[in-house]
């Protein structure tokens, strides 16, 4: 379990704070996603919950957070490693620099942490299959593309089995495949009750795989509750969070009377095709069509 | 150099222990160096390193890289020692004011024929064992992590810096910057330094998060992925290999067969 209190933060070179008076509590085994625009504090929460921020970035806090029984402020990230992981914004910088192969890069984590090697082949062989690397196997870290490296980063966190997964934008740079790799991956972390805190910009297709939606707006929460309600939330533009695809489509048929009127907005693609099916049959009942 | 498109191919040699291959390596460069006969290592190279290339089926990449390396060393250092190898009086050629000498053209050549040697038996080294393997050998042999971790990093960053610059330059292009002839390039390197030093620094407080949460540096101990293979049978070689290079040496100090 994950729970902040009144948490707020100020880098030292920060005129405000990062993050104000954030208060939740993510269960045990929950996939929550956190949105923002640009500068909200995504990346310092991320930090936060990872041990990283303030105690390797500096900075005040007040409030408290804590991480099952311990409290964030008084546990670096080194103390967290095999508990937490962090997948960070840009992957390029999470290469170790120091393994020649994505298999080795992999094993990284695993060898610091002195886990023996049969045990290490196995469950890197299994993070490679679910994540589509397994070719990649043998090629070097630096040879690969962007989205590759992303995948690259998730496959390093996510062998360490931590009990807490903490992903900071993770598809940003990879295609709507590999983004479905990632997701798919994230569904299987939920059936094993790891917890997973999801930070991301295009929600479109993690929508149906969360559980539960936070919004930062400026270092605070604006908004927390279930996908269908906080992303069609009518405020989503004011807090720098465009709208998905599916409810702005659904929003507009509203408007010119092709949706049905006490039906909810979709955020999925489902959700949005049965939506104007519904619409489309009503209409040819009434006589419309 | 590019260290990771090494390695690949899987002759006996690849499976060599690292550490077998950097003992010969030494050995050779050692058993090149004791004896001044000028036939002895040229006659090193063809018995001992020739083979091992043959083997390993890397010839082909081998010879041509390695005559690259090699000639324009020899060469550098014929014409040095040639024209100032100091105490030389038997002039063989004049050109304006130098004279070519003889002496100093037998003393070029003897060791432009032992760096062949050296180079040869490192290039072997590089050229058929993975830098990961590598890695691993020198762990397991008691070299602390973080050394390992320094070295292997180094073999990593001089690609990945390359790879970034020409990133930036072509961005840089991209705005209007010139970088035909040779001033265009030395010009075009003064706006590239900056975001290259800034990247690189932006990155080392990213990279030092990455490795602080991927467990880099507790004190617990380490295992490795890769294993490095090994044998009694390559254990025997490895204490022969040792003796002789030491008993070149030996051979050397006595001045025997000088
Ligand atoms: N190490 C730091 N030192 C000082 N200020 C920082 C630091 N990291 C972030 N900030 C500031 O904190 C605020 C939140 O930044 P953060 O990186 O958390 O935003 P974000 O939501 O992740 O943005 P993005 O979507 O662009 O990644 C910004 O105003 C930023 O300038
Ligand atoms: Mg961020």
């Amino acid at each position: 379990m994950i729970e902040f209190r009144d948490f707020s933060l100020t880098y030292p070179t920060g005129s405000r704070p990062a993050l104000q008076k954030i208060d939740f509590i993510v269960p045990r085994g929950q996939i929550c996603a956190v949105v923002g625009a640009d500068g909200a504090g995504k990346s310092t929460l991320a930090g936060v919950i990872s041990g990283v921020v303030p105690h390797m970035t500096g900075g005040e806090t007040t409030g408290w957070a804590r991480i099952g029984s311990r409290m964030l402020a008084e546990t670096p990230a080194s103390e967290l490693v095999g508990e937490v992981a962090l997948v960070m914004q840009n992957p390029f910088n999470q290469l170790s620099g120091a393994r020649f192969s994505l298999r080795e890069e992999i094993a990284f984590g695993l060898e610091n942490l002195g886990v023996d090697r049969a045990e290490m082949v196995r469950r890197v062989e299994q993070v490679m299959a679910d994540l589509r690397l397994t070719a990649l196997a043998d090629l070097s870290p630096y040879e690969m593309s962007g989205g590759q490296q992303q995948l690259l980063a998730i496959g390093s966190a996510l062998v360490m089995r931590p009990a807490v997964m903490v992903l900071d934008e993770p598809t940003s740079q990879l295609d709507a495949v590999g983004a479905g790799v990632v997701f798919d991956a994230l569904e299987t972390l939920r059936t094993q009750g790891v917890t997973v805190i999801l930070f991301e910009h295009r929600m479109e297709r993690p929508a149906r795989c969360v559980d539960r939606v936070l919004v930062l707006d400026e270092g605070r929460i604006a908004a927390d509750g279930q996908p269908d309600d906080v992303l069609t939330d009518p405020r989503l533009a004011d807090w720098g969070v465009a709208p998905l695809r599916y409810t702005t489509a659904a929003r507009q048929a509203v408007e010119r009377g092709l949706w049905e009127a006490d039906r909810p907005l979709p955020v999925t693609l489902e959700a949005a095709a049965e939506g104007f099916d519904a619409a489309l049959k009503g209409a040819r009942t009434a006589g419309g069509l | 150099m590019d260290m990771s498109s090494h390695a690949v191919g899987d002759s006996p040699v690849h499976r060599l222990n690292p550490l077998t291959k950097l003992v010969f390596a030494v050995t050779v460069t050692v058993s090149a160096f004791a004896f001044t006969m000028i036939w002895w290592p040229p006659l090193l190279f063809c018995v001992a390193i020739v083979p091992m290339v043959i083997v390993s089926g890397t010839q082909r990449k081998f010879f041509p890289t390695f005559l690259a390396l090699w000639v324009p060393v020899a060469l550098t250092v014929c014409l040095m020692q040639g024209f100032f190898y100091p105490g030389a009086h038997r002039v063989v050629a004049g050109i304006g004011p130098l004279e070519l000498k003889y002496e100093g053209l037998v003393f070029a050549t003897q060791t432009a024929l032992r760096v062949m040697v050296l180079m040869g038996g490192f290039f072997l080294l590089l050229l058929t064992t993975r830098p990961g393997t590598m890695m691993s050998a020198m762990t397991q042999r008691g070299m602390s992590p973080k050394t390992v971790y320094v070295v292997s990093a180094a073999l990593q960053i001089a690609p990945a810096l390359a790879g970034r610059a020409q990133g930036i330059m072509h961005a840089q292009q991209a705005r209007g910057l010139s970088v035909t002839g040779l001033r265009g390039r030395v010009r075009a390197l003064v706006p590239m330094a900056g975001p290259l030093i800034l990247g690189a620094l932006t990155d080392v407080g990213d990279r030092a998060v990455a490795m602080e949460t991927r467990g880099f540096g507790t004190t617990r101990h380490c295992t490795y992925l890769t294993e490095v293979p090994d044998s009694t049978a390559q254990r025997a070689a490895r204490a022969a290999m040792e003796l002789c290079a030491l008993t070149a040496v030996v051979a050397n100090v006595l001045g025997v067969l000088r």
